[in-house]
């Protein structure tokens, strides 16, 4: 078991290298420069170039950046000058984590529940009104969604406040319940499908013709069985609420590192895109580690080796 | 013989179905005597494993029962039996073995605990005494070295030992009938053998009462005291294993004893029954094997034959058997049969 896991660690930390690579030269094939203020005369730009290394060959700067980054120095921003990279996201990818896993807890909870109740009543009334309710959930975008808990529990009903962090936890309510709502709907029409799927499988009928009620069957039997599909689900699902939703962010002024993201590219701030890929990737890898690992406890059949 | 454990009378299950009502059982009515063993025997689709569901309460929600059919066992009928009612009987005094070890345990749940579960739920035990009474159970069903296996998960185990794990869980709660709903069809030739003579000898320590249902005459043969012979959900001949064997009335019986291999068969010569059973949403006038049957009587096709009585103990419902019928020449496997029949008769006599 800890074999595997340093085993893939070691895989982590080498595909964390493929990503760098790919994410540095991407870059250097992307048009524009970090510098487009017009005011700037050709020997302020030649000099501030020098101060960021960007004079040198492509490959000495990328054997830089390697260099740097094996000792943990990501570069300083271009954008927000003096500000190192590491610092910009240790500022806000905790945020952004805070808020994903209070939306993920919320919502995979829900979908569990939903999705068992919807299963369980399938095709009455019940389960038609959680199917309405779910493709709702995931057809409408989560920003829509942040605007419309804004207007009511902000506005009409002023229970919550609608922005800022770090202030009072009721803070996270509005903006978590809006980034809950699609991973419930999710987990909800995937819990659903499996639990079916096991109701009508024979070691179900077993269990019922062993004299269990529906509740001991489903507890017992249906629902471990059940969750070992949905688990291949979480983990990346995680790992992209883990790391911040922009637009659920700006909708509440939330410092969080997703908008930082989206705003490094078209500024070309090099050092923050490649800092917050390196994360976004060590994220989604640690986390499908994470679900690989539950699975193994989860299904007697899997072996970790 | 007179004291039946269990009496189905006038069994009627139907689905509703989108295409309409399909009448799965029609008419069934038997009884089960302690100790016996009744093989219910059919192709697929005649209303075998139905009829175990019904057995057990576990029939599809969209299955429905008429109010004149009876399933009575110790003094209450179990039609009318509540869901809550039916658990306390469900694994406890009727108990089932399923068809595909390789399915039918929780692929992760350890299969100790698998065992012990019905004696939590209806003798009430704690974990630690159930699972003791699991490991002997265990034992029981001849798996070796039970103590080091108790903790296995289902994947670690083969079909056969498996199926042993299944019977273990039918009878840990010691049920009064067994009913084992094909329970070799899965498993390969040697080791249907194993768990054929561990249900016999199991049903010899406890004198329970068996309920098989089969396709496979050749199982039946070494199995059952009684054969009830089923086709598109009724009973057409009922009666003592030597007297369906050797001395077959009805011509579906006879088509499925052509169709059994024996040692006298030909290469070559292995005989099917033409054609495919009838539509249950829409069972024909009269005799429902009469398409298929090239014995049939013009009266086939208009009324449905009743029971025609051969012996005390067996009975099957063929117009042949009626006085006014043409006698007709059985094939000459059947003729041969009757042959050794009248030779048991004689030594009898």
């Amino acid at each position: 078991m800890w074999k595997y896991i340093f085993k893939r660690l070691v895989l982590l930390v080498f595909t964390l290298f493929l990503v760098t690579t790919a994410t540095f030269f991407l870059m250097q094939i992307m048009p524009g420069t970090p510098f487009n203020n017009p005011k700037l005369t050709p020997e302020a730009l030649a000099q501030l170039k020098t101060t960021y290394g960007l004079d040198l060959p492509v490959w000495q700067q990328y054997l830089n950046y390697l260099v740097g980054a094996a000792h943990g120095d990501f570069g300083t921003s271009f954008q927000y000058q003096n500000q190192s990279v590491s610092m910009l996201i240790g500022q806000r990818l905790p945020v952004s984590a805070q808020l994903g896993a209070q939306a993920l807890v919320v919502g995979v909870i829900a979908g569990l529940f939903m999705g068992a109740a919807s299963a369980r009543n399938k095709n009455n009334k019940i389960d038609g009104t959680l199917g309405i309710i779910s493709t709702l959930g995931i057809s409408i975008p989560s920003f829509i969604l942040g605007i419309v808990l804004v207007y009511l529990f902000g506005f009409k009903w002023p229970l919550f406040p609608v922005s800022g962090w770090g202030d009072s936890f009721s803070q996270t309510i509005l903006p978590t319940l809006a980034l809950a709502v699609s991973p419930a709907a999710v987990t909800t029409r995937f819990v659903r499908s499996e639990m079916i799927e096991s109701l009508s499988s024979d070691y179900v009928q077993l269990a019922k013709a062993k004299g269990l009620s529906a509740k001991e069957v489903v507890n017992q039997h249906a629902y471990r069985n059940s969750m070992i599909p949905v688990l291949t689900l979480i983990g990346p699902m995680a790992a992209g609420l883990l790391t911040g939703s922009t637009l659920i962010e700006q909708i509440f002024s939330i410092p969080g590192i997703g908008q930082q993201f989206v705003l490094s590219i078209p500024s070309k701030d090099f050092p923050v895109i490649m800092g917050t890929t390196i994360v976004y990737s060590a994220m989604l890898m640690v986390m499908i580690l994470i679900t690989d690992i539950l699975t193994a406890i989860v299904d007697p059949r899997v072996r970790l080796q | 013989m007179s004291n039946p454990i269990l009496k189905v009378e006038n069994l009627h299950v139907n689905f509703n179905t989108y295409a309409g009502t399909v009448q799965a059982i029609r008419d069934v009515s038997f009884d089960l005597n302690k100790g016996e063993t009744l093989a219910i025997v059919g192709e697929s689709g005649s209303g075998k494993s139905v009829t175990t569901k019904t057995l057990m309460g576990l029939n599809a929600k969209n299955a429905s029962i008429p109010d004149n059919s009876r399933l009575i066992f110790k003094d209450r009928n179990l039609l009318d039996l509540k869901e809550e009612e039916w658990q306390t009987i469900r694994g406890n005094e009727i108990a089932m073995i399923f068809q595909d070890p390789m399915t039918s345990l929780d692929p992760t749940m350890k299969i100790g605990m698998q065992i012990a579960e019905p004696l939590m739920k209806h003798r009430k035990m704690k974990k630690e005494d159930a699972l003791k009474r699991a490991l002997e159970l265990m034992k029981g069903v001849g798996i070796p070295n039970s103590e080091e296996h108790i903790n296995d998960y289902p994947h670690q185990w083969s079909g056969g030992m498996r199926q042993r794990a299944v019977v273990a869980i039918a009878l840990a709660a010691d049920p009064e009938i067994l009913i084992a709903d094909e329970p070799t069809t899965a498993l390969d030739v040697t080791i249907q053998a194993q768990i054929l003579n561990l249900m016999k000898s199991l049903q010899k320590e406890t004198s329970s009462s068996i309920i098989f249902i089969t396709h496979d005459l050749g199982v039946v043969a070494g199995m059952a005291n009684r054969v009830a012979v089923m086709y598109a959900g009724k009973i057409v001949e009922y009666g003592t294993v030597d007297e369906i064997f050797f001395n077959p009335q009805h011509p579906y019986t006879w088509g499925l004893l052509n169709s059994m291999p024996t040692t006298d068969t030909q290469i070559g010569s292995l005989e099917a029954i033409p054609g495919t059973p009838p539509d249950l949403l829409d069972p024909p006038k009269g005799d429902a094997f009469a398409s298929r049957n090239v014995y049939a009587l013009a009266i086939d096709s208009k009324e449905e034959p009743p029971f025609f009585k051969v012996s005390d103990t067996h009975y099957a419902a063929t117009w042949l058997l009626d006085e006014r019928s043409p006698k007709v020449t059985p094939p000459v496997q059947i003729q041969k049969r009757w042959a050794r029949w009248q030779e048991i008769q004689g030594q009898e006599a």
